[in-house]
């Protein structure tokens, strides 16, 4: 195994110079030649940009500035370490229960401190072996190529190896991600017959909610919890059903308990704070945003409606200064992107006016629909809906309507979406009625969808390119429409034969997709089709 | 701040002080150049500083469990990988000692627990078993009536008292596992957190206990963990 592990690139991070002492001879006695060493967070990301390690030992704790999840979230975020990168977070049984309750971007493995030389072996050795073992699927998950990913592994899994509970646990994650909702479904059912097991059951419950059963899904999360107070995954997903059920109340009521167990998390603060804003909360509001503007503050998830939404909390709560003070932050930290200008824009024109200074805050807005038409046909949702608030906050109702219509449209079928819409509609004020817009929104898109579907299965090419083409035209930032037309052209080019012209279109639409969401499941069956149909381009 | 975070505070720092000392010490032996002449008096060091190591970690857990911030994170778990684990880390210690550790179970045997805080209860037992051992400590696990049951034997002079000993015990309530004079040979406290540790998994019907033993395969005493 020695030169196994002679030819690797580690990196070991930690703030205290004898642990980081202790660790490389650890690593040395077991051969490894390449150690690198970094003291903090930011060193440990500068040194991760500039070189690929194949093992990045870091600890939790790593003073002030980034913590270690922190140190993993911005590595992953950013694909500084790839999937074959073994990282082991290193804990002390101080933090344990902190790093543990972190859901998202999780950790190859975990050692508790102190350890000894054989351990760390005969784990790197395992590592290895599953890294190895797992290849296959791994480059199927770098490709977004869902469909082999689940094929390899149900060869792993049919050998039923040693680590199966894993194998069956990454299947279903996969399967969550290509939208194979009774895949999945299937394994935890599979594994539930066997035993009591959280992440299955919660697994469940998360089906439940994708497929839209709600009050079912809302029953399983809570059973979870009454077994488990501390499964705060549970809790995360009990909110986002109580949200779905346009249960705003207890929505918050339930972040705020997981809150509670877990206050270190970025997102759940978020969560918190833009529910209490929008039931009213605004002290509530302000205290969650401050938490979270702290907490994202080392952080590479840093946003500056953060800033906005503490700014907004703040002048809710007649503390107009210091709402000013927070709005002039977003320049500091974020400089000049497009984003932060926007933000800064829309923030400044609701504290004007909740100030009463209608000049000023048309003055922003102006700003604002400025920032906002840099980023062209494809804005992201989130800055519409930003948009349609601030236009509601001071009385641009038409305006507000209007975009709202578009961002509807734009989005038919994210539920997600469209619950904030609604959301964002009650906390500022729009007079809409949000509910009816989306359901006429709704059937209007997907009639046309459905049209051009059919007319594709007709083989009535022309005239289903005519109806998408136009329906694509009309909400470039529509990914189902976008892609029906993708698919609508790539299927008469597979008839009829290409043409440089049809090509050429088929990458708009899935250019506009990409844009909006790289992640897409369905992205990748297009773009093999395309590459099928085009291999040169 | 009261006292007792001061105590875990202060726990926390001697036990990374520790946890540095220990790896000068594994250098030092490791390292031809080092000449000692009585290399097994560098051994007990190591060995009694791994106990007091072990001892710290369960007293800060100890100190968790007290408010509540300790949790069992049950995970589905190989046996055989998980044993060969705990082994790989007491090995050079048991062999410096002129010990021999090994381990035994069932190679598809699977079991649903802390991996953690189990891993935690076997090196301190493993720690106790290197002062009785004389030749030979064992850990094995099998299901016995559905429970899954790890076991540490040794091949020394056995546990003292009446056997077997459940830990809890309903009939007996904890009274003898916090008194620690009433039984100087070996430490109760480290029995009480095994306890504690084992009572953590459950199921809606059964509780994970401790049982002490004489004479299962070895000669010696038997701790085992049955755990649902």
């Amino acid at each position: 195994m020695a030169e196994e592990f002679s030819q690797k690139q580690c990196l070991v991070i930690d703030d205290f110079s004898d642990m980081r002492a202790a660790i490389r001879s650890i690593l040395r006695s077991l051969g490894v030649n390449h150690i690198d060493q970094a003291r903090d967070g930011n060193d440990a990301i500068a040194q991760m940009a500039k070189k690929r390690f194949d093992v990045v030992l870091c600890d939790y704790n790593l003073g002030p500035g980034k913590d270690g999840q922190q140190v993993l979230e911005e590595a992953r975020h950013r694909q500084l370490i790839g999937i074959d990168c073994i990282f082991i977070m290193v804990t002390a049984e101080n933090t344990r229960e902190m790093v543990m309750s972190a859901a998202e971007y999780a950790p190859d493995s975990y050692l508790s401190k102190p350890f000894t030389k054989e351990l760390l072996k005969n784990r790197l050795d395992k590592l290895f072996e599953r890294k190895a073992h797992l290849a296959p699927v791994n480059k199927a998950l770098v490709a977004k190529d869902y469909g082999t990913a689940i094929g390899e592994l149900d060869q792993l899994i049919a050998a039923s190896p040693k680590n199966l509970a894993d194998l069956l646990k990454l299947k279903t994650e996969i399967c969550l991600a290509a939208n194979r909702y009774d895949e999945a479904m299937t394994v935890y059912e599979q594994v539930l017959a066997a035993r009591e097991i959280a992440w299955a059951r919660l697994g469940m419950g998360k089906v439940l909610y994708l497929k839209k059963h709600y009050a079912k899904a809302q029953e399983m999360f809570r059973q979870l919890i009454a077994l488990d107070p501390n499964l705060i995954a549970a809790s995360d997903w009990l909110a986002r059903t109580q949200t779905a059920l346009q249960q705003f109340a207890e929505a918050e009521e339930t972040v705020r308990s997981a809150v509670k167990l877990s206050p270190r998390g970025l997102k759940r603060q978020q969560m918190l704070g833009e529910l209490a804003l929008s039931n009213g909360n605004s002290q509530e509001a302000e205290i969650a945003f401050g938490h979270a503007v702290t907490l994202a503050k080392h952080s590479v998830l840093n946003h500056p409606s953060l800033f906005a939404n503490l700014a907004r909390s703040k002048s809710s709560n007649n503390k107009h200064v210091e709402a000013l003070k927070v709005i002039g932050e977003i320049g500091k930290v974020f400089s000049n992107t497009p984003e932060a200008t926007f933000y800064k824009a829309t923030a400044t024109a609701t504290v004007k006016q909740q100030q009463g200074d209608r000049e000023g805050a048309l003055e922003a807005l102006q700003t604002a629909e400025a920032a906002i038409a840099r980023f062209g046909e494809a804005s992201h949702a989130t800055l519409s809906l930003e948009m349609v608030k601030t236009y509601a906050q001071l009385g641009e109702q038409d305006k507000a309507a209007a975009l709202l219509q578009k961002a509807i449209a734009n989005n038919h079928d994210d539920e997600e979406f469209l619950m904030n819409v609604v959301q964002a509609c009650r906390e500022a004020g729009v007079e809409y009625d949000t509910e009816t817009a989306i359901r006429e929104i709704q059937q209007d898109v997907v009639k046309t969808n459905n049209l051009g579907v059919r007319l594709i299965k007709q083989g009535e090419f022309d005239a289903a390119l005519e109806l998408l083409h136009e329906a694509a035209e009309d909400m470039p930032g529509n990914k189902t429409i976008n892609l029906n037309a993708a698919k609508a052209s790539i299927m008469k080019m597979e008839k009829l034969g290409t043409t440089n012209e049809d090509i050429q279109l088929v990458r708009r639409y899935i250019g506009r997709v990409h844009a909006l969401a790289p992640n897409d499941w369905r992205l990748n069956d297009v773009i093999s089709r395309l590459r099928t149909l085009a291999p040169k381009v | 701040m009261d006292f007792s975070d001061i105590l875990a505070s202060s726990i926390h720092d001697i036990k990374n002080s520790l946890g540095l000392i220990l790896n000068d010490l594994d250098e030092l032996i490791a390292n031809p150049a080092n000449h000692l002449a009585n290399p097994r008096q560098a051994s007990l060091l190591q060995h009694e500083a791994q106990r007091a190591n072990s001892n710290l970690i369960q007293l800060l857990n100890l100190y968790k469990l007290g408010t509540a911030e300790l949790v069992a994170r049950i995970a589905e778990q190989n046996l055989d990988e998980f044993l060969d684990e705990v082994v790989a880390e007491n090995q050079a210690l048991c062999q410096a000692l002129n010990l021999d550790l090994s381990a035994t179970s069932d190679p598809d045997l699977i079991g649903y627990f802390d991996t953690d805080l189990i891993h935690g209860v076997l090196n301190s037992t493993i720690g106790n078993a290197r002062r009785y051992a004389r030749e030979r400590i064992l850990l094995s696990a099998e299901t016995v009536d559905d429970y899954l049951v790890i076991r540490v034997e040794d091949d020394g002079s056995g546990f003292p008292g009446k056997l077997p000993q459940w830990l809890p015990d309903d009939n007996e309530p904890a009274r003898n596992l916090t008194d620690p004079t009433s039984d100087p040979s070996r430490t109760r406290l480290g029995l009480y957190f095994a306890a504690r540790i084992a009572q953590m998994h459950k199921t809606p019907e059964r509780t994970g206990r401790i049982r002490l033993a004489n004479g299962h395969t070895l000669t010696g005493g038997c701790f085992e963990l049955w755990l649902p």
